[in-house]
């Protein structure tokens, strides 16, 4: 970088728009040319990813605009729409670009230049920056750069972004370009075939443009006797492999779970325990009242319960941008397509879908990754279903204590563990059933494709690496995060007033007061309310209440019954504080009567409830924020509630019919 | 859907391949491991044009490297580049051997 006066009349930033290909090397160049982005959103009314950096170069102030990977400038997905309208110049918000930077992946020449030709013909100064020079190579390909350039009629720059190789000459190039004669367009008339006339302009202007492509690279490129078969292509004959691709698969996805199951513990553990030290803190030095509850009970609480999920998107966008940069996540969803068409979904959805049963919130950014937007939708309204890893305590403890322990068939195989994985099949079966119906109904539509790239092995870029979990964190934090806190704010509320009017002379115990409060505030009364709402279900007014108080996460339903049956701060995961709660739970009578509350139909009808329902405002935030309109999370709220309540009715009936 | 493949087929008799001799069959049909050489897409809809600019264009070889686990989708090699396609997709690629 070189800093010098800007000329007069140049100091308006010159806008650069940065197109190619998906895997060619965008992303590494993006930051080799511009570091960390000082712009990252959404174009308005499309959920796109807007990316702009700033440098300087020779003085000169230069805003650098990503460009959504595209095939062809003929827009058929949101993503090449968006490249064309910032390219055209009407894109609200973002100045036409003063110049274009094609990245051309020297390994695959002929159908980068498809998009690069059509580049040609918008008329703007065009740079072309050669990357992957050194993957070519290796497949036994040169392409002359040189060449290249007078067949184009635009400078050429080979560039190893990596190594920051070319990234100066690329600057000083497109400051030049800018300043120059945009170059001419390709000639395509001569290839246009008069057979061809009746075929759709596209079609016609597909096959010229190949046609005239071969010419050039038969001009440019240079091949070479290779040894055998490339490194690449001996990785992917193991990896695409019917039997070794899919063990190798089971192994990478097991790592991929566990790790943002179990690896992502001890963060959030130590994040706890760190809120936890500063609410202790705020509780001694402030007196009792309204402000120390708002803080420690609705803002703290908040903060904590946005923080807590950072482990797992990090680790989770941590795993797919190294499997991203090394070619394996193109190759994950070539092998679970099959599965996942059957549902309405594409392979693409797999990785989303199953990260979903550790939070459905990472899984939930994770379906970036699908750049069709409708199988996109379908996952993300889906993902949710996938039994998560707060649902599991609720689980393990009616499993525990209301499913008797028999052999179901064989003597090791007992039935609360068969009602456990249960829980986990009615979540996948339930999103296979809803994926299925809104693909044949609301998303109805030509058959989506699934023509996709499968990009060659090479090594992950730590700098892409690190921008992708350093973006999916703080774009959580941001816009998430803010909503996920108001929202805890508002239900402290709820949960806290009208302050409890305590029978006078009563002498009660904190438990027993605490317990008293809850049951008089707005929650509780909404939770008497619903009573004849929850009735069907086998629930008294107490395990509605409970179910009210944990929609905004469903982690706090044991703590909330707990305090609900007067038992106090006890710690449901303890196990001294669970055995407490299962004995209180098993005593509960029905208000005036001596009819025990529990029984095994209403165990299995609160999991069902819980194992369907979109008890997760957190995951509902994110819902918004990913798909850009609060439409989606208000159906996903919508349709999962129903079902929740359908599917609780039916197994508590049955149950109650067969007298288990 | 044979059918109609038959018929999409049958509307290329005059291309001159079929005339040659050449045997038509769409690229779902080539075995894993063999190559053929694109006739045409002739599709109309969006698929068919963006396979097209893919650069699957008249006269470009093609080779079925593979097939994921239960079948389907393909592995294709096309101009250098290996590309994932559902069986669906690959039987809108006319091919000859």
């Amino acid at each position: 970088m070189s800093d010098g006066t800007p000329p007069a009349g140049r100091d308006a930033p010159l806008t650069v728009a940065l197109v190619g290909n998906p895997n060619t090397g965008k992303s590494t160049l993006f930051t080799a040319l511009a570091g960390i982005p000082t712009r990252i959103g959404n174009y308005p009314g499309v959920t796109v990813e807007e990316k702009i950096g700033r440098f300087r170069h020779a003085g000169r102030a230069v805003d650098l605009i990503d460009l959504p990977g595209a095939y062809s400038l003929r827009p058929q997905s949101p993503d090449e729409e968006v490249a064309v309208s910032v390219l055209h110049g009407r894109m609200r918000g973002v100045p036409a670009p003063d110049c274009v930077v094609v990245v051309v992946d020297a390994t695959n020449l002929a159908r980068n230049l498809f998009l690069a030709s059509q580049v040609l013909d918008l008329g703007l100064p065009t740079v072309v920056a050669l990357s992957l020079g050194d993957l070519a190579a290796e497949k036994g390909l040169a392409v002359d750069g040189e060449a290249l350039a007078r067949r184009l009629g635009c400078p050429v720059i080979p560039v190893v972004a990596p190594h920051g190789t070319g990234i100066a000459q690329l600057r000083d190039a497109l400051l030049s370009a800018a300043d120059g004669p945009p170059p001419s367009p390709p000639d395509l008339a001569a290839h246009l075939a008069p057979a061809d006339a009746a075929r759709p302009a596209a079609a016609r202007d597909a096959i010229a443009r190949y046609a005239w492509i071969d010419g050039v690279a038969a001009d440019v490129v240079r091949r070479s006797a290779r040894a055998g078969r490339s490194r690449s292509e001996a990785i992917d004959a193991v990896l695409t492999h019917r039997i070794w691709g899919t063990l190798v698969f089971v192994l990478v996805m097991l790592l991929l779970f566990t790790s943002i199951f179990r690896l992502a513990a001890p963060a959030m553990d130590l994040i706890s325990a760190g809120m936890d030290a500063v609410a202790a803190r705020v509780e001694a030095s402030l007196p009792e009242g309204p402000l120390r509850s708002l803080l420690v009970d609705g803002v703290l609480a908040g903060v904590g319960g946005v923080v807590v999920f950072v482990p797992q998107i990090a680790l989770l966008f941590l795993f797919i941008a190294l499997l991203e940069g090394c070619g394996y996540l193109s190759r994950a969803a070539f092998l679970m397509d099959r599965l996942l068409v059957g549902a309405g979904l594409s392979g693409k959805s797999f990785i989303p879908l199953l990260s979903s049963f550790a939070c459905a919130i990472p899984g939930i950014m994770a379906a970036r990754t699908i750049e069709n937007r409708r199988d996109r939708l379908l996952t993300i309204l889906v993902a949710p279903l996938m039994s998560c890893s707060a649902r599991l305590p609720v689980y393990l403890l009616l499993c525990g204590a209301f499913v008797p322990d028999v052999a179901v068939g064989l003597s090791w195989l007992r039935l609360p563990a068969v009602v456990l994985v249960a829980m986990y099949a009615l979540g996948v079966v339930v999103a296979a059933a809803v994926a299925l119906l809104l693909s044949r109904t609301v998303f109805r539509g030509p058959p989506q494709p699934f023509v996709m790239e499968l990009p060659g092995w090479r090594w992950p870029q730590a700098a892409v690496v690190l921008e992708r979990v350093r973006e999916a964190a703080w774009s959580f934090l941001k816009n998430a995060g803010t909503l996920i806190l108001a929202m805890s704010i508002v239900l402290w509320a709820l949960g806290t007033y009208p302050r409890p009017v305590l029978p006078a002379g009563a002498e009660l115990t904190a438990a027993e007061a605490r317990g008293e409060a809850l049951r008089q505030s707005f929650l509780g009364r909404a939770g008497r309310a619903i009573e004849p709402l929850v009735k069907p279900l086998g629930w008294d007014w107490r395990l509605g209440c409970a179910a009210l108080a944990s929609f905004p996460a469903r982690e706090v339903v044991l703590g909330t019954l707990g305090v609900i049956y007067n038992l106090g701060d006890v710690d449901p995961g303890e196990e001294e504080g669970a055995t407490m709660l299962v004995r209180r739970l098993k005593a509960a009578t029905w208000d005036g009567s001596d009819r025990k509350v529990f029984s095994l139909p209403v165990a299995l009808s609160i999991m069902v409830f819980f194992a369907l329902c979109a008890q997760c405002a957190s995951t509902l935030a994110v819902i918004g924020r990913e798909t850009g309109s609060w439409v989606w999370p208000v159906v996903t709220f919508a349709y999962m509630t129903g079902l929740a309540w359908l599917g609780a009715f039916a197994i508590y009936q049955l149950g109650t019919a067969l007298g288990w | 859907m044979a059918v109609l493949r038959r018929i999409l087929n049958m509307s290329q008799t005059d291309n001159g391949a079929a005339a040659r001799g050449f045997r038509l069959s769409s690229l779902e049909q080539v075995p894993v491991g063999r190559s053929a050489s694109i006739t045409d897409v002739p599709g109309v809809d969006e698929l068919s044009l963006r396979l097209l600019e893919m650069g699957l264009t008249p006269g470009t070889g093609v080779t079925v490297v593979g097939t994921a686990p239960l079948g389907d989708p393909l592995e294709v090699e096309v101009r250098g580049y290996r590309l994932s396609l559902r069986r669906r997709e690959a039987a809108l690629v006319n091919v000859a051997p």
